[in-house]
């Protein structure tokens, strides 16, 4: 059974190509995010750093770590269902040789030890693919990381021989967790099938796919139709789970859904004779056209359902913000030059916020139990009064009155950390260790990296106040043109004036970015995944219908023809596969247009959604033509009489 | 491997041919009132009603009949690969009817070889490697020499490093010939096993089928091969021993030692 395994891998390697490039990719993303990992878990930090600037590395060693983790989860988990898809297609084009195999005495055990000697054998020639693929990919993800600034550019990746045999386990695994369902399917490949041509017959709707695809999508229509009701905090979870749902879902019933969305392209059909043709192979190569459009559905939906979500996040925030402030400026200026905000006329209140360059260690409680949490960033010196009369978010226990002498308030980046009022936090200012009292707690606001902690100005000493950036909401005085106390202001030439709308927009765009470089990471990923599965379909696809392109050619078509017939199917298949992606995408963002701000927070990832359907497009009309181009190379006679 | 040269055909009319080496051997095959229907509802096709009918060691049955009269099923369920709805079927002395999937998987193994119609050569395997095939299954010890010899006996010792689309039609079909021989099964299924040959490659094809039938059991006393062959071409069916002709699921006629041309005029008659 080896050898026959190993003889129908080189046999058919082409129908494995696509397989093996997943495999190879999985096996040297899960070996390089190890290594870095390893490298990122003992970070060598540079001697002479200080030891709030050592401590952000130690963060941004250990964000990098999980975000790398993720990337080799993801990796796996795709690279399981690429090699699922190609062992569903590689044993339903060979129900025949199957049936063969079982009418010649073979048993159910052997045809399974058969498919998965050859997934053991995919396995093992990915792993030595993706060891050798995955020193240079190590590489690069070391570029990566350092140069989107998560990682500082001292960074670099451990080698151990111990990844070696991690990556054989991921490859093997992968391989072989790949194909059960396929083997499974195959060892009831009935010994009659060899006698009668009923290979194709093969049901494409299993039970698995109805009962995963109605239960996904039965759990996304009761998502949407919770959307009215639900808050922002709802809706963003909405958005999320209806991305995942819908997008699964939607994929799990593509043999259903894609044929179905064929008729909504009838009316091309008035263009000719190639558009009819290839609106019925849409609707009729029911198996071909799902298992291309599936990956689209996924990528489309989870990549802009998610950018939207995280983009309208984003926004929400700075909407909040800006709600929250009274005041039409904001002036960015060290701690010094703030304090001369407040005489220029016609400046009715200037309230100062500095960052505070010390640590905060607060005990926190959760699920009952006291910890004890550094803060490092986000703590902000303020006069409570002057804040109170720009801010106009009000604490939920304590009042802004207690913000005084050794005190602290929990601020609303820290609203859902557990801490309580009347605890005890220290601080260390300057290598001084100060005990401080939370007098008072803000509630919870929509922007992600929000104020953690407020302490009076009074506890830090005035020359860390001067020197210390700082923020300073300016509310103009009734009767006052703001455009001349903006002027006045400029004139002082201490820092950045600016609207309170463009101060909050620049904190979106802040927000946004980083959002962007870790999501560009994952996406980047996914990307890649979707685009081997499309062409992987597309190319099994294209060497399986030889003859029915030979057949057409036969009728009288010319082979241009057949290229050109191929090529509206694979644009009609493609336009399915997004458009279908992108409703799930849009039904995700359905609960935000119910909130306070309405359409105005909805950040719909436009540029992406136009490089999607570019790519999309580009993608499967390149593979359409390569394939059906050399399908049809050989006379189509020889093939017409060929029995595949 | 010595095969002893062809009998002469029974003359037209002659009595039923011989029972086996002995009159009390049980049939190789035998079916017993097998009814088979395909579909539910108003959509119902009964493709055998009520057939009843043994194939004997050391014989060659021919089935003809018309399209759809149920000849491809017979072969199906006489072989197992097809469950019966009513009746009986028994192979090999075994009743297979309700047998389950392993007993019918055993079966196969050692009891039947099958030779189709489009050869059904896995195309990765050479020659040597396809007539191998059934014994690895079976994980009976691989005797080189014996599938050397099957090869050979259909004239293709030279032949087994190559792989099918490497050989002719004719080859082909030779190589599904000796894959179903080298492991000296009982019966023989063959389905239209000269449908896709040229004249002189389908007689190569029946003189080594006659050999088959005509050769003696594995060990002494062992009874002879039993061969069912399913055609459409009435000078494959006239080189059987026997031909039995079906039409709407029953069997409607047997002819000993009939000619081409005999086989060819009842057909017609049937098809009108």
């Amino acid at each position: 059974m080896w050898r026959m395994s190993w003889s129908t891998f080189r046999e058919r390697w082409t129908l494995f190509a696509g397989a093996l490039l997943t495999v190879v990719f999985g096996v040297g993303l899960v070996q390089a995010s190890i290594m870095v990992s390893l490298g990122a878990e003992d970070p060598a930090i540079p001697a002479g750093t200080s030891p709030r600037e050592a401590e952000r590395l130690r963060d941004a060693y250990e964000g990098a770590g999980s975000l790398l983790g993720m990337t080799a989860m993801l990796a796996c988990f795709l690279a399981v269902f690429i090699v699922g898809s190609t062992f569903a297609f590689t044993v339903a084009q060979r129900r025949a040789d199957l049936a063969l195999l079982r009418t010649l005495g073979g048993s159910r055990p052997q045809v399974m030890t058969l498919l998965f000697g050859e997934a053991v054998l995919l396995g093992l020639l990915g792993s030595a693919g993706g060891i050798l693929f995955g020193i240079p990919l190590m590489w690069i993800q070391a570029y990566l990381l350092t140069s989107t600034g998560i990682l500082p550019g001292s960074f670099a990746p451990q080698w151990d021989n111990g990844v070696l045999i991690a990556s054989v386990c991921a490859g093997v695994g992968m391989a072989l967790t790949g194909s059960v369902a396929a083997t499974v399917r195959a060892a009831r490949v009935r010994p009659l099938e060899a006698l009668r041509e009923i290979g194709g017959a093969a049901r494409v709707m299993t039970l698995g796919r109805w009962i995963w695809g109605v239960t996904m999508l039965a759990l996304t229509a009761l998502m949407v139709s919770g959307e009215g009701k639900a808050d922002f905090l709802g809706a963003m979870l909405i958005a999320m789970g209806v991305s995942f749902a819908g997008a699964i879902g939607l994929s799990s019933l593509s043999p259903l859904v894609v044929p179905l969305a064929g008729h909504l392209l009838r009316p091309f059909t008035r263009f000719g004779p190639l558009a009819e043709l290839a609106q019925a192979n849409l609707r009729d190569g029911r198996r071909r056209a799902a298992a291309t459009a599936a990956p689209m559905i996924v990528l489309t939906a989870l990549v802009v359902g998610l950018m939207a979500m995280l983009g309208t996040q984003a926004k929400a925030g700075g909407a909040d913000v800006k709600r929250r402030i009274v005041g039409e400026y904001v002036v960015t200026s060290t701690g010094a030059d703030a304090a001369r905000i407040a005489s220029v006329p016609g400046v009715q209140a200037a309230s100062t916020s500095t960052v505070a360059d010390i640590v905060l260690t607060v005990s926190r409680t959760e699920d009952g139990r006291r910890q004890k949490k550094k803060v490092r960033s986000g703590i902000f010196a303020i006069d409570p009064a002057a804040y109170q009369a720009t801010h106009t978010l009000k604490p939920v226990s304590g009042t802004f009155g207690e913000l005084r002498g050794r005190a602290a308030m929990a601020g609303p980046g820290s609203a859902e950390d557990g801490i309580r009022t009347g605890t005890t936090a220290v601080a260390e200012i300057g290598g001084r260790k100060v005990r401080l009292k939370v007098v008072a707690r803000m509630p919870a606001t929509l922007e992600n990296n929000a104020d953690a902690f407020f302490v009076p100005r009074s506890l830090l000493p005035p020359d860390m106040l001067a020197k210390a950036e700082s923020e300073t909401t300016v509310k103009v005085a009734a009767g006052t043109n703001p455009a001349d106390v903006a002027n006045r202001l400029r004139d002082l030439r201490i820092g950045k004036v600016e609207t309170v709308s463009a101060w909050a927009d620049a904190r979106v765009g802040r927000q946004m970015k980083e959002n962007n470089s870790v999501m560009m990471v994952l996406m980047g990923l996914s990307a890649v995944y979707a685009i081997v599965a499309i062409v992987n379909a597309m190319v099994i696809a294209g060497t399986e219908r030889r003859r029915e392109f030979a057949v057409a050619r036969l009728t009288g078509l010319s082979r241009r023809q057949v290229v050109q017939a191929a090529l509206l199917e694979a644009s009609g298949v493609t336009l399915i596969g997004v458009g279908l992606g992108l409703v799930v995408a849009f039904a995700a963002l359905g609960g935000f247009l119910f909130g306070p701000s309405g359409t105005e927070i909805l950040a719909v990832p436009w540029t992406l959604i136009v490089l999607i359907v570019l790519g999309a497009f580009g993608i499967s009309s390149l593979t359409s033509v390569l394939t059906t181009r050399s399908a049809t190379r050989p006379a189509p006679v020889t093939l017409a009489a060929a029995r595949e | 491997m010595t095969f002893p040269a062809p009998r002469p055909a029974a003359p037209y009319g002659m009595p039923p041919i011989p029972q086996g080496p002995s009159p009390l051997a049980p049939p190789a095959v035998e079916l017993q009132s097998v009814v088979r229907r395909y579909g539910s509802g108003d959509t119902t096709v009964t493709a055998l009603d009520g057939v009843s009918i043994a194939f004997p060691s050391g014989t060659w049955t021919a089935v003809m009949g018309p399209s759809g009269s149920g000849k491809s099923t017979l072969l199906h369920c006489a072989a197992g690969l097809d469950r019966a709805d009513e009746g009986r079927v028994v192979v090999a002395g075994r009743d297979i009817t309700r047998a389950p999937e392993a007993v019918l998987t055993d079966l196969r193994r050692r009891s039947l070889g099958f030779v189709f119609q489009n050869f059904n050569l896995v195309g990765a395997l050479t020659a040597e490697q396809n007539v191998a095939l059934p014994m690895r299954l079976a994980r009976a010890r691989l005797d080189r020499r014996t599938v050397r010899a099957a090869l050979a006996d259909v004239g293709l010792a030279d032949r087994g490093k190559h792989r099918p689309r490497e050989l002719s039609g004719g080859q082909q079909q030779r190589v599904a010939i000796a894959r179903a021989m080298a492991t000296r099964p009982d019966v023989l299924f063959a389905d239209e096993p000269t449908g896709a040959l040229d004249s002189r490659s389908a007689r190569t094809v029946l003189d080594l089928m006659r050999r088959v039938v005509d050769s003696p059991g594995p060990q002494d006393g062992s009874p002879a091969q039993c061969v069912v062959m399913v055609t459409h071409d009435p000078v494959a069916a006239a080189a059987a021993d026997a031909v039995v002709f079906l039409r709407d699921g029953r069997l409607v006629d047997r002819l000993v030692g009939a000619s081409a041309r005999d086989v060819a005029d009842r057909l017609a008659t049937l098809e009108d």
